[in-house]
């Protein structure tokens, strides 16, 4: 338990720093992606090793959900948005989003599949 | 006081609504959605208000900035299927983030939303600090961005899986990018349900999206 907080508390360290780094650059990249791709280069290149974070991470991601409730909670200032003209604002937020969901799936099932058969073919070979 | 039982509560509330999910595994009890319902019935019933949820859910929510960074760990794990997917996965995160905002904006023109909102629907697709941060650029209103963000992401975790099972999308890369370049951080806890490759994907598509809109959004306004 005790490792896992130290662990946390080093994740949000390089949270701070890509926040830090995004003020500094004035980026529109928020510091949370900046320091993932930081975390990402630590570990690419050797200096940081994966059981450093391993523990913390893991613990982070699989209540990746309990984190976002805050957030969501937050639609409660925004009730009349479900009623009257607004309720299109919402069909369409979820019409759209199912039209990303189809056209990115078919995308990346369609390119995994083709990569598949070039490297059966090319091994066949 | 009240904030540490408003997040005792929200801890006890997310693990009973994970329990309920896991046993039935019907797409409309989806952790995000119900825990969130049960939480905004419960402070309407005690009069309090979301300023005052946040004294204690503040806390929860500032370890989203780590989560995010620990998104790394899954993107380390899986460099390998990255690497070889990266056109693919760069080319569907792109016209993905095209689709979403294009069609968002084109929707809500179609309908005459005042301007004000159709600015704030446009980045519904990409993670909320971003989100917001792209409709203060554009004039939109930030907060009611993030709304719509949570919108996309909940609805995208509950419909996303059935729309894949109709459609034969069953491949990691396929699932992955779908719901990270539709639905986000929500989507990508979604993908971390059904893998872990799905979910290193769909944090790579997410993130991709996140630069693709902050880049294309300011452009795509000038149209």
């Amino acid at each position: 338990m005790g490792i896992t907080v130290i662990q946390i508390g080093g994740l949000y360290a390089l949270y701070m720093i890509g926040s830090f780094i995004q003020q500094l650059l004035h980026v529109p990249i928020p510091g949370s992606m900046i320091g993932m791709l930081l975390l990402f280069l630590l570990l690419m290149t050797g200096i940081v090793k994966e059981k450093w974070v391993a523990r913390g991470a893991n613990m982070l991601l699989s209540h990746l959900t309990l984190l976002f409730i805050p957030a969501t909670v937050g639609v409660m200032d925004y009730v009349e948005l479900f009623s009257g003209k607004g309720i299109w604002s919402v069909v369409i937020v979820i019409v759209s989003t199912m039209m990303v969901m189809v056209f990115a799936g078919f995308i990346g099932q369609w390119a995994q599949t083709r990569e598949q058969k070039r490297v059966r073919e090319v091994k066949g070979a | 006081m009240i904030g540490v039982s408003l997040l005792i509560w929200t801890i006890v509330v997310y693990i009973a609504m994970r329990k309920l999910y896991a046993r039935f595994y019907f797409p409309l009890l989806v952790p995000v959605a119900t825990s969130t319902v049960v939480i905004i019935i419960t402070l309407s019933l005690f009069h309090l208000s979301y300023e005052q949820y946040m004294t204690g859910g503040k806390w929860l929510a500032h370890l989203l900035g780590p989560a995010v960074v620990a998104l790394a760990l899954p993107l380390y794990q899986h460099r390998h299927t990255l690497k070889q997917f990266l056109w693919p996965l760069l080319c569907s995160t792109f016209f993905g983030t095209i689709i979403g905002m294009g069609s968002g904006l084109l929707f809500a023109r179609l309908f005459h939303l005042p301007e004000q909102i159709v600015r704030s629907i446009i980045p519904k697709s990409v993670t909320s600090p971003v989100a917001m941060d792209i409709a203060k650029l554009i004039a939109g209103i930030p907060t009611l961005a993030a709304v719509y963000v949570m919108i996309a992401g909940i609805f995208g975790a509950m419909f996303g899986p059935i729309i894949f099972q109709r459609l034969h999308i069953t491949t990691a890369l396929g699932i992955g990018s779908g719901l990270g370049a539709a639905s986000h951080g929500i989507g990508t806890a979604k993908a971390l349900e059904i893998g872990k490759k799905e979910a290193a994907i769909s944090s790579v598509a997410m993130t991709l999206s996140a630069i693709f809109a902050s880049l294309l959004c300011p452009l795509l306004l000038l149209l």
